[in-house]
This record gives C-alpha cells, structure tokens and sequence, in this order.
C-alpha cells in the first residue's frame, strides 16, 4: 500500500530565520517605550488641567521630559514615526501640543545621532517647540511645516526647516543657526540673545529681539518691522 | 527577447520547448511546497512588456522572453521556480484576494490622493509581502533571482530592502538610507498590514513622486497586480465587503472608478449580478448601495395565494419495475418498492385547488424629498433599507415595482412599473429629486387597485399630505409595510394610526443595524387576531393532497 504522505517526508516546515523578524519587534520595543515616555509626561501635565505656554512651564516640562527618556535606546526614525502616531492617535494618550512638541525637542537633543532628518511634510498638524534647546553640534533637518515656538531657545544647534513655519520662531535663541525655507510668523526672535534666523521667504512680524540677526531673503532686518 | 542594442529577436523553439518541460517538470514541486494552492498550470508565453509575468483570473503566464534571459544567468529551474514562488505567494499570502487589496489600495489612495502613485504602492508593498513570504515560509530561491534580474531604480531599492530584511547579498546598490525606515515594518503581520502600508508609503513616497515626475515604467520587475487577476466572484464579495466598510458612497464611488476599467477589462458583463459591464458606464453610487445592500438579508412573510399553470401532483397510480422512482410516495408503501402497490404521483397541470403561500410583488415607495439625505453624499438609510426591501421581494421570485416621490402632484416622481431586474430598481430607487414631499396617492392607490402586491412605504414622514396618506392606506387591502427614517413628529402621527389599522406595520430606521429588523408583510393582525388572521383560519395554509380544498373565492 502506498503511503499518501509519502511526498512530504522532506517537507520543510521551519522558517527561515530572517534580519526582519528582529528589526520589527526592536522598532515596535522602542516605539513603546517612547509612548511610555510621553504617557509618563503628559499624567504630568495635565494635572493642572490647561497648558500655557510660560517660562517657567515650558522648563518644567522639558526637565520631566529629560527625566523619562533617559536610557531609552532609539534614533531618528522612531522620533519621525512617533510624531505620526501621534497625530493618528492610534497608540498614544492623547496629543497636547506643547508638551509634545517639547518631548520630541528632547528626543532630537538627546538622540545619538549629530545629523537629523524628520520628514514630516504630510502631517495634517503642526508641532510646537520643535527644535526647542537643540544644542551645539547638532543639525536637525525637519521636512514641513512647523507650528509656533520653531527652534525656541536654540542652544548652538543648526535648525533647517524645508517649509515654513509659525509665530516666535527662535524665540529666546542665544547661539545657533535657525533656517526657514518659506515663510514665518509673527513675533519672530523674540528675546532673541544671539545667533542667526534666515527666512527664505517673508517674516509676518518680528519680536522684540536683544541681540543676533535676522535675515528675510537674504537681506538682514533685524530691528526693523515689517 | 531583447538584445543590448535594443532589436528584439525571438526565443528559439528548441530553448522554449525546454523551458516549457522545465516549467512542467517544477510546478508540481512548487505547488507541493506552497500546500496545493488551487490554481491552474501556469503557462508561457510572450509578452510585449518586459515584466517578468502576468496573471488574469488566477491564470498565471510567464514571459517567456523574459524567463530566456534570465536563464542564461542561472539555471532555468531556478527562474522559473522563484517567478512561481513570487505569483503563487501573492494568492496564499499577500493580497490573498480582491478584499484585501482593495482594502490596502484604499487606504493607499487615501494617503497619497494619486491613482497611479496608489496603485504603485500597493504593488510594491504586495510584492514585498509576498517575496518575504516567500523566502522566510517557502524556502524560495527568489534572492538569486532578484540578484541577477535587471533592475530599475524602483527595484533597486526592493533590493536593497531585501538585503537588509532578508539577509542576503542581492548585490544591490547602496540605498541605505531610503530603505532605512522600510526594513523594520511587520511585513508578514497581516493583522498590521493598513499601518504597516502606512508606514511604507512614508519611506517610498519620494521614490513614488520622482517615478511619477520622470514618468517612470509604472510596473515593477515581476508585473504590475491589477484588479483584473481576479475571478467574478471574488469581484462580487470584494464590493459586498468594500461597500460595508466605506465611510461613505463618495469613497466607494472613488475607488470604484479607478478600479472599473480593470474590472470592464476582465470581461465581467454581468450587469444585473455585478453592475458593470463592457461599454456599459455605470452609476458606482447604486453599485454602492445594491452591493451593501446584499449584506442584509430581510424575511418576507408569505401570504395564502392562488397558484397555477404548473405542474402539481394530483393522484396515486401503482408503481411498475422499470418506471422512474423519483416521483415514488414513500409513505404508500412504507418506503420499500413494490410493484403494484407502492404509489406514484400522477402530476397534472392547471389550476389547481387551494391555496398555497407565495410572495406577492411589491411595490416600494421611496420618499428623496428634500428632508431626505442625498445617497450620493451620504449613506441614504432609505435607499439602503429600500434596496434591501426590493432584494428580498426578488429571491422570493416576485416582482418589485418602485415609486420615488418629493413632491409627486408638482411631478417630482418616478415610476418603474413592476420588474425583476436588480439594476433598474437600483437606479431608480438611488434617483434623488430633493425638493417637497407631498404624495399622489390616486395614481398609487391605482398602481396597487386589483393586485394583492405588498406596499414598502420608506419615508422621513415629514409629508404635506399624511393624514390622507394614512387614511388612503389604511383603506387598502394589501400589506403596508412602513420604515420611518428617523423621529420626526409625523412618524409619531403615522405610528399612531397604525395602530388602528391591521395591515399596516411600521418600523423605524436610525442606523444600517436596524435594517435586519425590518420584517416584510408583517402584518399585526396575522399574530394578534383581525381581518388577515381570519382569512388564513378559513383558508387551509397547505392544501392536502388527499383532500380536495374548497375553491377559494
């Protein structure tokens, strides 16, 4: 009699072990403990119900931010998806601008990588704060528009936005280089202590900057309001 | 086959014919590792493009110019097997079938807004799936021949993507950082696929937008995958499935017509079934609502009819050796064969004595009144419920006839006489007049007068002339079965009055959830006593064939 499995006496029925069942589980690993990460910030900020946006504020939330991301293992890539998932708030709490914008600010600043790319051209919202304290020896190149407080504090870092961006960019800036592709709203260099904006298109309204240069298509304005 | 400098020459018969063996000799193994997927034996055959196969109603043919020249580089089993691996991969991994690639496609076309880029994406994400499958579950030997393939810039970057997730050197060039944010996606995690297609849209869109600007050959390597691979039925459940999963008619319209000419394509004329047809355009806003329609299954309660001019046993005769046993009375002889005493039944034709529960024809009135929404922006509960209504009269085998009223005296009306064809009901029943709502009811008391057709009356009850409606219904002898969409005072009026009236059932539609309770025919007064109950009591629901019932009047 002949046996009908016979055929599959050398069937192979293990996988084959690839890079990709590795990459996956290691970008979904850290993917979660970003979200955590912010989860842990916002319980922080929303105690107090309403987010403004005040000094002192924005320093708080940046110093918790510091706190929960430490020792976390990510790059580029997962800070570039986290802000869509953020937006399709699939995965994540709830998206509170401010806090947000200052979490992936601490993200970029603290990333391992010196050069940095966030394609962010096809999210419907803009985040605040990006580029927020972005230090000495670090370029962030950001693919989009950004909301308001683009580059604010800028710490010697160069910020590249391909697009354009919102109110007080480079607010509070004390060194660094901060270029807007388009155009950018008011207010911008507010308390601006040092460095460089160039805007390659128009600025809205400049602040009232201390000291540094503005630059709109080239041409220095500093001072002058528009 | 294409030569380097360009002139095309054909492949000898001698190499064909031993591709073919080869072909034949493979594709029994091929099947055997992928656990006999149900497909017919793939073929070869030229092609003009130089993609590598084309597949159409699971018909899978391989270039044959194509399989030649790359069989110069490896062994002709190798190629033949991997292009086997990727095709037969397609239909037990990734799309799987029509649903799922329409589902990937629409969330595509979603992201990206563009036909072309949309489909692109699908295809290469599918292809991704679909190798990585192939490789990981199935052993295939597609890395040798994703080494040695000719490649464009689109496949040069598959190929590095595959060197990095699969493991291998397909000695691709350095693409490191295109292909960085597609290596870590969960290809073979279908549960992920809308997110993980997401994701890959994201890190190829660049390459999308500059094939497009370069206008770029628009099929990958291994063949593009349209619609058109795909068998009628699969096409039928894909848009059964698809139109209960859209937001909106607008979104199933929008996919619909960038899908429809593969569709024409493949042949599919089956209008009444399908809704599309060659050199037939068609209105995708009833397509939509025919095919979410078909989702619903709504029960008709039969009404006691007169039925003849069929074939209807009437008397026994003995059964002799040699006669057909089919029309045998079992209980004449205690379900043994004996000659001259075991029964058969002797069928006579014409009218016959009795009665005998059927489905009566069925009127539906459908109110597009402007109070009414609009099915072609919005989901219409009443074109839908109405749909539904007119599908279940149809497998009964009766025939629906359709009056759409706004202001029907001012002549905002349209009327099909009584039919079997599904699709002009659907297109009348989705014709949208948006302006009064008032009711010609002489010309409806007269489309019913001297028939027993049921009466679907779907309406926001936010009618000029109700209460005559009421009243004009209430007189009626047929079954009216009334759907109130939404709570507007006049349903509560209408229900009202119902309940006073005994052929009258009403019932309420806020969502597509409360379709199913829809009962057709349920008339109240066939549970609770009344005119229609008394009439079943005098008149046997099943006539006996020992006994002759009276003649009904």
């Amino acid at each position: 009699m002949i046996n009908p499995f016979e055929d599959f006496k050398d069937f192979q029925t293990e996988a084959r072990a690839l890079p990709l069942d590795r990459l996956a589980p290691a970008h979904d690993e850290a993917m979660a403990a970003l979200t955590s990460g912010y989860t842990k910030l916002v319980e922080q900020e929303v105690k107090s119900l309403v987010w403004f946006v005040e000094h002192n504020r924005v320093i708080e939330a940046y110093t918790v931010a510091c706190e929960v991301i430490r020792g976390l293992d990510y790059d580029g890539q997962h800070i570039e998806e986290f802000c869509y998932q953020l937006e399709s708030g699939t995965a994540m709490p709830y998206l509170i601008s401010g806090p947000a914008g200052i979490y992936i600010s601490a993200l970029c600043n603290h990333v391992p990588e010196d050069d940095m790319v966030l394609r962010l051209r096809h999210m419907q919202r803009q985040m605040h704060f990006l580029g927020y304290r972005l230090p000495h020896g670090k370029t962030l190149r950001i693919e989009g528009d950004t909301g308001n407080f683009t580059g604010a504090a800028l710490n010697g870092g160069q910020l590249i936005v391909a697009g354009s961006s919102g109110d007080w960019a480079g607010a509070g800036m004390t060194e660094g280089k901060i270029t807007i592709v388009k155009n950018c709203g008011r207010n911008t260099g507010e308390w601006m202590q040092g460095g460089e904006i160039w805007v390659g298109g128009r600025i809205h309204g400049l602040g009232r900057s201390v000291s540094g240069r503005i630059y709109q298509a080239g041409d220095p304005v500093t001072g002058r309001e528009r | 086959m294409s030569t380097e400098d360009g002139e095309e020459r054909q492949v000898p018969a001698e190499q064909a014919a031993a591709l073919r063996r080869t072909l034949e000799r493979v594709w029994p193994l091929v099947r055997r590792r992928h656990l006999f997927p149900e497909l017919p034996s793939p073929r070869l055959g030229s092609s003009t493009s130089r993609v590598a196969m084309e597949i159409r109603e699971k018909q899978i043919t391989l270039n044959l110019d194509y399989a030649a020249e790359i069989s110069r580089l490896i062994p002709a089993e190798t190629v033949l097997t991997a292009l086997l691996d990727h095709a037969v991969s397609h239909y037990t991994c990734c799309p799987w079938d029509l649903t799922t690639h329409l589902r990937l496609y629409a969330r595509a076309k979603d992201i990206l807004g563009d036909a072309d880029q949309a489909r692109k994406a699908t295809d290469l994400f599918m292809d991704v799936v679909a190798n990585t499958h192939a490789v990981k579950e199935r052993q295939s030997p597609l890395p040798s021949l994703y080494r040695h393939a000719p490649r464009d810039h689109a496949d040069e970057i598959l190929c590095c993507l595959f060197e990095n997730i699969w493991g291998m050197d397909l000695g691709a060039k350095d693409h490191r950082a295109e292909v960085r944010r597609l290596s870590a996606i969960p290809y073979l995690d279908k549960r992920r696929w809308p997110a993980s297609l997401t994701r890959f849209i994201r890190g190829i869109r660049p390459l999308l937008e500059d094939a497009q600007a370069e206008a770029a050959q628009d099929q990958s390597g291994m063949g593009g995958h349209g619609f058109r691979q795909y068998r009628a039925e699969e096409i039928e459940q894909a848009l059964r499935e698809f139109a209960k999963e859209v937001d909106s008619p607008q979104k199933f319209v929008e996919i619909f017509e960038d899908i429809q000419n593969d569709l024409q394509a493949s042949g599919h004329c089956d209008l009444e079934g399908m809704g599309y047809g060659k050199g037939c355009p068609v209105d995708a806003n009833w397509l939509y609502y025919m095919k979410l329609a078909e989702n619903y299954a709504l029960p008709v309660k039969k009404i006691p009819m007169r039925d003849s001019g069929n074939l209807h046993p009437h008397s026994h005769r003995p059964w002799e050796i040699g006669q057909p046993v089919r029309e045998v009375d079992p209980w004449s002889s205690f379900g043994k064969y004996l000659p001259g005493i075991t029964q058969i039944w002797e069928r006579r034709e014409g009218e016959i004595f009795g009665v005998k529960e059927k489905t009566p024809d069925c009127l539906i009135i459908i109110d597009s009144s402007g109070s009414m929404v609009d099915p072609r922006a919005r989901l219409s509960h009443a074109v839908l419920g109405a749909g539904c209504a007119a599908d279940a009269y149809l497998r009964n085998d009766a025939r629906v006839a359709v009056y759409n009223f706004s202001d029907a005296p001012a002549g905002g009306r349209e009327h099909l006489p009584f039919t079997k064809s599904r699709a002009l009901l659907y297109r009348v029943l989705c014709r949208y007049f948006g302006g009064g709502t008032a009711l010609d009811l002489p010309e409806i008391t007269g489309l019913v007068r001297d028939t027993e057709a049921d009466i679907f009356l779907i309406t926001d009850m936010q009618i000029t002339n109700l209460d005559h409606t009421i009243a004009r219904l209430s007189a009626l002898h047929n079954r009216v079965t009334a759907v109130h969409v939404g709570k507007k005072p006049g349903a509560l009026r209408f229900i009202k009055a119902a309940k006073r009236t005994p052929n009258i059932s009403v019932f309420g539609v806020e969502k597509p959830a409360d379709i199913p309770r829809i009962v057709l025919g349920s008339v109240r007064s066939y549970l609770a006593g009344g005119k229609a109950k008394k009439k079943i009591v005098e008149e046997p629901a099943y006539w006996s064939w020992t006994k002759v019932p009276p003649r009904r009047k």
